[in-house]
């Protein structure tokens, strides 16, 4: 272990004998949600005066906008006001500013926002918002990355080269490449030429919609006083505050101007991190002072105007000796970013960081390249990048096991990434559980004893893939937490991550429950509201458990030493013979000695004069971790230090595949993943079953189908639909691995994305096993078994 | 999103005022369950200046059995089809396509006729009640008419019920002994439209019926299908079978399917379900409800 | 047009007018908040109400159609206190971001008001149209089970 990303361990947390972490209490938000009591933003009333807005939208993928006229709209009753892009020149974005409030000289996607308008009720507003006429010169549409690239294409954002950006964005202007993520270690001609089997081959990944079932919704106010305020759907605050600020700086706001509530959030997935229909409601607002107005996106403007995950081309050659030593490993990644890549750009720069999946290979090359289309932007979700190239990657391990005449598992034994191990990009692995994850996993699925069917049209197969993710985020991306007692010695805890249902809420209860005594409920965790609630980052990269779980348990060790403070001032005891326990204050050196939290945290303890000693006790607490840096070598990417950690495991399936319709009935699944520490096992239970159908649901049964004018064809959930309650395995088994990361809360890292990462890749392998069909494209329904299986055999 | 056209909404007591309503405003539509009536006017598919709430006509909301004969008033969710057990016993298969609608929020509020009336190639009712040669009732300015299934759906979303007229409700010749079957092809094992569907009816004396749905403009019968399968052991009639399947069905490449992948699946549905129904004949095969495929 | 319809027991006297969805009239002019709005055409189930005893989409509901007709959301299915469905979903975290757990509730609640002891697969069945994103489900069915299982008495 290197002190390079230890941090601040505290050691002592981890020896503790822990009461409330590693328990899986009930969700502190259970309540609220059972009985209609949790609140969402479309559930925030706003009285009489609320306006509502629609958006007028383009028909067209790629166009100029010559002509706009909004008289007809602005003549229909009801309707207060209609905008364009012109009122609003501004550009924005979270890590590139290649956007605008609205298109101003063309439009780069269908569905792209051209003009708004605002009226009394939702009905009004639609129905003027058909009468906006919209003059445009159509573009041939660029759909496809490859074709984007090509020589000779048109520019879809001619001025990529001067475009404000973070600086580990590395845009090639004059091309459609807005980042290209080029990662070096080894060498690689060696690398090859040591090779006993080299396979190469290319996997394609299409798009993907979250399908959080809460669709966007932005509620804007501006304030006669001119004090913006903003209620989103968002996984976001404190950075839509940001971007908000730095978008409409030219109208005269900076973030003290701005404020951003967000109550609970009906399910995230990536999909509502940054800032995406949002900048609408904020721009909007400015325009009707005094005047709340809301902005709800449709299921379908869900689908096809907010972030879409974003499809990629990847090619993949990789070498290993005959023992199954991988000696090296080339993959380029082309992945379809669509018409903005202010966010997405960044997944593309992760999977290019990572894209040796969690294998010690001593020669890399990664290109991975990030590529404006015509398609809707391309933006986070759960997994952020490495869902999409593990389905290539592993496939391909796989295959290559197979060609050597190795078992699979036995294979990715060989070649496991363990602790010290050098990453890709130069720095040493962190501590892990990936060994005992391949063996438990490949126990539960019973790896290598064949399975027979009843039926005779069923085969039955299985797979085991290996999966890791670290968080992408800035390098001094930061948590900070505010701790109050009240005086029933119950608690308020202020955070500004987002409980988007993974249990973030109870978990940080948790913390401060193991540090403070108090069971979770008495502790109140609060949502966030940017002018009360300290500062988070976001709630992605599954970070929130370990970066804000250590800014509570900061906070409520900062309050825990006043507690001891004031009980020494008042008793005389020396602070470190004290303790809590059962919300009472003890002490080692008097057995006899008990004061109970409620007695004393407000009103503070009286002497025998009758003055007191304390007062309110409260605390904060922030984390930054202190060891990471994006600034690299561009041309290899060595020399920084981009990831704090990455969260390993492996995943397993036994399926039944029937020959004649393809259809997949997963049987068993079975995932493991290191969670460093279990603060709450039912809650990590919880992600890997929900994590687990989600990823499975990429590979059986979704995926985006756009016409050739860019078009999406299943913006519903008619046909864009997700899995039921009927499509779930017949079993899921949920393996936790606790190999505690230094620098986590009591050992925890995170583990939300994780859990979906391996399941397209399991399914093709287990697939091939079942049936001896190796599909390379996702989806792989049952539809596309089945002619696979057709065409096989020749038919 | 909001409806955003105005529109006037009608509730007529009996069946006489309903159509005199109906008289009255050329542009109006029938509101039924409404599950497709709702969503198209919210989409601008459908712009009705008004529309005839007919669900306090009295009458129209029975199943009741007469003279050999099974009536289905225009009323009967789906889910009182799958409640009913005279359906469950005299017309399993019915029992077993209306399973197969949705799910149980929609099917407690959509009607059977209002799945005949919408006319959607994929629609579950179709196929069922062709191989049941169900006869559609209607009434209109012209007083009461019978239409038999197989000549009601016209087209996509078009279905052979005159602007004026109102479908009161499906009569079905009680068959006797059979043994049905639905094949359903769809993404999911929960909700989902069909992809492709198939309904059989094995008959005493190796007499079959069989209609698909999904794979066409319209559900249809395959009457060149049932002379081939006639007087045999199914067993006996395979060769053959998969290039009749072909010749009948039409399918479409769309978001939900290749036509390859639908006219594979046709043939595999078909004799999947046709061995499903003859068991069922006998009293043996999967229970209804149970999938095949 | 004015409509009655009782909203958990009480009754309301409401202007709507014909192009007005239930879901909307509930939510905006009856502040009824848990039935929500996820997909406008049936697809999802977070629209779930209790319509005269059974489980429908309100987003497929004119009001006007209402008038006269009885609807229960989540806020008035426990009455007082809570269903034991509702307080076994809290013990066993059956839920994650819960937006689509005031369909589902109610869309399990008609099931065990039908069928005290159903089957896994029925309970599948029973919530199939209800769409959930974040769970897999079967945290959900685990909980209405066990809420079957304590109601019946059952070991």
């Amino acid at each position: 272990m290197t002190d390079t990303y230890v941090g601040k361990a505290d050691a002592a947390n981890a020896m503790e004998d822990l009461q409330v972490v590693g328990t899986g209490a009930p969700r502190i938000d259970g309540l609220d949600k059972v009985t209609g009591a949790a609140e969402y933003v479309d559930d925030i009333d706003f009285g009489p005066a609320l306006l509502h807005a629609s958006v007028v939208e383009s028909p067209h993928a790629h166009a100029r906008i010559v002509r706009i006229d909004t008289t007809r709209a602005e003549a229909e009753p009801g309707v207060v006001k209609v905008v364009t892009g012109a009122d609003f020149p501004f550009t924005f974005g979270l890590y590139m500013q290649d956007r605008h409030v609205f298109a101003m000289d063309r439009v780069r996607f269908v569905g792209e926002q051209v003009a708004a308008v605002i009226a009394r009720n939702a009905r009004i507003a639609k129905r003027a918002a058909s009468l906006v006429e919209v003059e445009y010169e159509v573009l041939d549409p660029i759909l496809d990355p490859l074709g984007a690239i090509s020589e000779g294409t048109e520019l879809i954002h001619p001025d990529l080269g001067s475009y404000p950006r973070v600086p580990w964005f590395l845009p090639q202007a004059g091309t459609n490449i807005s980042h290209w993520r080029k990662t070096r270690r080894g060498d690689l001609e060696a690398g090859f030429a040591e090779a006993d089997v080299i396979l190469e081959d290319t996997y394609t990944v299409p798009r993907y919609a979250h399908c959080a079932i809460e669709p966007h919704v932005v509620v804007g106010r501006l304030d006669q006083a001119g004090r913006l305020t903003l209620w989103t759907a968002s996984q976001s605050p404190y950075t839509q505050r940001a971007v908000f600020a730095e978008a409409l700086a030219p109208l005269g706001f900076s973030h003290q101007d701005i404020r951003v509530i967000t109550p609970y959030v009906g399910g995230g997935f990536g999909g509502k991190a940054g800032v995406s229909m949002e900048i609408i409601g904020a721009a909007l607002a400015t325009a009707v002072k005094g005047r709340p107005v809301k902005v709800r996106w449709t299921r379908e403007q869900e689908f096809y105007n907010t972030y879409q995950r974003q499809g990629v081309v990847a090619n993949l050659k990789v070498g290993a000796r005959r023992d199954g030593t991988i000696t090296a490993l080339e993959h380029t990644l082309y992945w379809d970013a669509g018409a903005y890549v202010e966010y997405g750009a960044n997944v593309v720069n992760a999977a290019g960081l990572s894209a040796t999946g969690p294998y010690r290979v001593p020669a890399v090359k990664i290109d991975s390249l990030c590529i404006y289309t015509n398609l809707p932007p391309g933006g986070p979700y759960r997994g952020f990048g490495y869902s999409e190239f593990h389905f290539g990657l592993e496939s391909h391990m796989t295959r290559l096991a197979q060609r050597l005449g190795i078992d699979p598992v036995e294979f990715r034994r060989i070649n496991a990434i363990a602790e010290g191990d050098t990453l890709a990009y130069g720095e040493p692995m962190n501590p892990s559980g990936l060994r005992e994850a391949i063996d438990r996993t490949a126990a539960a699925i019973d790896w290598g004893t064949p399975a027979a069917s009843d039926d005779p049209n069923v085969e039955i197969g299985k797979g085991l893939c290996l999966f890791w993710k670290a968080p992408a985020m800035p390098p001094n991306a930061s948590s900070a937490s505010f701790l109050k007692f009240n005086e029933d010695g119950s608690i308020n805890i202020t955070v500004s991550g987002m409980e988007l249902g993974q249990g973030y809420l109870t978990v940080m209860a948790q913390v401060a429950s193991e540090v403070l005594s108090v069971p979770t409920a008495k502790i109140r965790v609060e949502t966030p509201d940017t002018d009360r609630n300290p500062y988070e980052w976001q709630t992605v990269a599954s970070h929130v458990t370990w970066s804000c779980g250590n800014a509570v348990a900061a906070a409520a060790k900062e309050a825990r030493d006043k507690i001891y403070q004031v009980v020494h001032d008042a008793h005389g005891y020396e602070e470190d013979s004290l303790y809590l326990e059962d919300e009472k204050v003890k002490c080692d050196t008097d057995p006899d000695f008990e004061l109970p939290l409620a007695d004393f945290v407000i009103d503070g303890i009286e002497m025998s004069d009758g003055t007191y000693r304390g007062g309110p006790i409260v605390g904060s607490g922030k984390f930054m971790p202190e060891f990471t840096s994006a600034r690299s070598d561009p041309e290899t990417s060595q020399g920084g230090h981009p990831n704090v950690h990455y969260t390993v495991g492996a995943a397993g399936v036994v399926v039944e595949v029937d020959r004649e319709t393809g259809k997949i009935r997963v049987r068993k699944a079975a995932l493991a993943a290191d969670v460093g520490r279990a603060i709450n096992p039912t809650l990590i239970e919880g992600q890997i079953t929900g994590g687990l159908l989600q990823g499975l649901a990429t590979v059986l049964y979704e995926d985006m189908r756009f016409d050739e004018q860019g078009r999406l064809l299943n913006p519903t959930f008619t046909d864009y639909k997700i899995p039921t309650s009927k499509d779930v395995p017949d079993e899921i088994v949920p393996i936790i691995i606790e190999v505690p990361q230094p620098d986590g809360p009591f050992g925890a890292r995170g583990v939300g994305e994780h859990t979906m990462i391996a399941a397209a890749p399991v399914i093709a392998d287990a697939v091939a096993d079942a049936v001896g069909v190796r599909l390379t494209d996702m989806p792989i329904t049952a539809e596309r078994v089945a002619l696979a299986i057709l065409e096989a055999n020749g038919r | 999103m909001a409806i955003s056209h105005d529109f006037a909404y009608l509730r007529p007591g009996d069946l006489d005022e309903a159509l005199a309503m109906l008289d009255e405003n050329p542009g109006a539509r029938v509101l039924a369950g409404g599950t497709d009536l709702v969503p198209w006017m919210r989409d601008d598919a459908v712009f009705p200046d008004a529309v005839v709430d007919i669900k306090q006509i009295e009458g129209l909301a029975d199943i009741v059995v007469a003279d050999g004969t099974l009536r289905i008033g225009s009323l009967v969710t789906f889910s009182d089809l799958i409640r009913s057990d005279v359906v469950a016993t005299e017309v399993p298969l019915l029992a077993e396509a209306a399973a197969t609608v949705a799910s149980v929020g929609v099917r407690n509020r959509a009607t059977l006729a209002g799945n005949l009336c919408s006319a959607v190639p994929s629609c579950d009712g179709g196929p069922a009640l062709l191989v049941y040669d169900a006869v559609v009732q209607v009434t209109g300015p012209d007083g009461p008419r019978e239409a038999p299934v197989s000549e009601w759906f016209l087209g996509p979303r078009e279905a052979a019920c005159g602007p004026g007229e109102i479908a009161t409700g499906v009569t079905i010749p009680i068959p006797g002994a059979h043994g049905g079957c639905y094949v359903k092809l769809s993404r999911y094992r929960g909700e989902d439209l069909a992809q492709a569907g198939v309904a059989v009816l094995a008959l005493p004396e190796h007499r079959y019926r069989v209609a698909f749905g999904a794979v066409g403009p319209t559900p249809f019968r395959a009457p060149t299908i049932e002379t081939h399968l006639e007087g045999r052991a199914i067993e006996d009639s395979l060769d053959g079978l998969d290039e009749l399947v072909d010749e009948v069905i039409s399918p479409i490449s769309d978001v939900r399917a290749t036509k390859e992948y639908r006219a594979h699946m046709c043939r595999v549905m078909l004799r999947r379900g046709l061995a499903a129904a003859e068991a069922r004949l006998t009293g043996g095969g999967p229970p209804y409800g149970k999938q095949v495929i | 047009m004015r409509i009655d319809v009782t909203v958990n027991g009480e009754v309301w006297n409401l202007e709507v007018e014909p192009a007005e969805v239930l879901l909307d009239v509930l939510r905006e002019k009856a502040g009824v908040k848990s039935p929500k709005i996820g997909c406008e055409r049936g697809d999802c189930g977070s629209c779930t109400i209790l319509y005269d005893g059974h489980t429908i989409r309100s987003c497929l509901v004119l009001a006007v159609e209402a008038d006269g007709h009885e609807v229960v959301t989540l806020e008035g299915i426990g009455g007082e206190g809570l269903t034991m469905l509702q307080r076994t979903m809290v013990e066993m975290s059956s839920f994650q971001c819960g937006f689509c757990a005031p369909g589902i509730v109610l869309a399990a609640h008609e099931l065990l008001q039908e069928d005290p002891n159903p089957s896994r697969h029925d309970v599948e069945e029973a919530i199939s149209g209800n769409l959930c994103r974040c769970t897999g489900y079967i945290p959900i069915v685990d909980a209405v089970l066990e809420a079957a299982r304590i109601e019946r008495g059952a070991p």
